[in-house]
């Protein structure tokens, strides 16, 4: 899974007939950055069943962890191979043995 | 998936007997810097990502904006008569699933705490 923000959405309707019509967003991969997050660089496209809006922080599954996050559990012909799968309310991480607890907004 | 920007056709006579009829196209995928720079809170030498080489039977064109998808869905997007529990049979893993007609990016630049400026900006290719 990949942590990730919520920055856009994509609309299309040249696609594959087996690309079924549910919200495409794109979203910024996220890595640690000291005590904060920052983006990586790379920007991936996840479908979105769950109301995931621009600026929310999410969860992105893969492959056929995303297919089982739309159509479980007969999900071989889903065309889809990154889904969103949680918005984050919150992380944390240890720093120096104390733990640090970031809400989002 | 990922979505990128078609710059260009790949063609090969020595291939893999099942890619006959395929057409390959070479896909410069969209990095942050190119969506919403804002968002690069530290500078950054590296702005572009590896290009891509995918599938494509939609009849995408140099200069047009694609979705393409990996691994298992990318086999089952080539091949769209495809029936259920029968393996895909093109060694592929990359494909295009889908022409982008418009984006919208529009991050949220501030972190909590922040005063939640909003870019919002339209594309149309």
């Amino acid at each position: 899974m990949m942590l990730g923000k919520v920055i856009g959405e994509v609309w299309s309707t040249r696609k594959s007939p087996h690309f079924e019509a549910r919200k495409v967003m794109l979203v910024a991969a996220l890595e640690q950055d000291g005590e904060s997050l920052a983006v990586t660089g790379e920007v991936v496209v996840a479908l979105d069943e769950i109301g995931a809006r621009p600026g929310h922080i999410v969860t992105v599954s893969w492959g056929s962890g995303a297919r089982a996050v739309l159509q479980p559990p007969d999900n071989r012909l889903v065309l889809v191979d990154a889904a969103i799968s949680r918005i984050i309310d919150a992380h944390s991480q240890e720093i120096d043995g104390r733990e640090s607890v970031v809400v989002e907004e | 998936m990922f979505m990128g920007r078609v710059v260009g056709t790949v063609w090969s006579t020595a291939k893999w007997e099942s890619l006959e009829g395929l057409k390959f196209l070479l896909i410069r995928p969209y990095h942050i810097a190119d969506l919403a720079p804002e968002m690069l809170n530290r500078p950054s030498p590296f702005t572009m990502l590896d290009g891509v080489v995918a599938a494509d039977i939609l009849g995408a064109g140099v200069g047009e904006d694609v979705v393409v998808a990996f691994g298992h869905s990318a086999r089952v997007a080539v091949e769209p008569d495809l029936a259920a529990g029968v393996a895909p049979g093109r060694p592929i893993d990359a494909a295009v699933v889908a022409i982008v007609d418009h984006f919208q990016v529009d991050p949220v630049v501030s972190h909590p705490g922040g005063d939640g400026t909003r870019l919002r900006q339209d594309y149309t290719p």
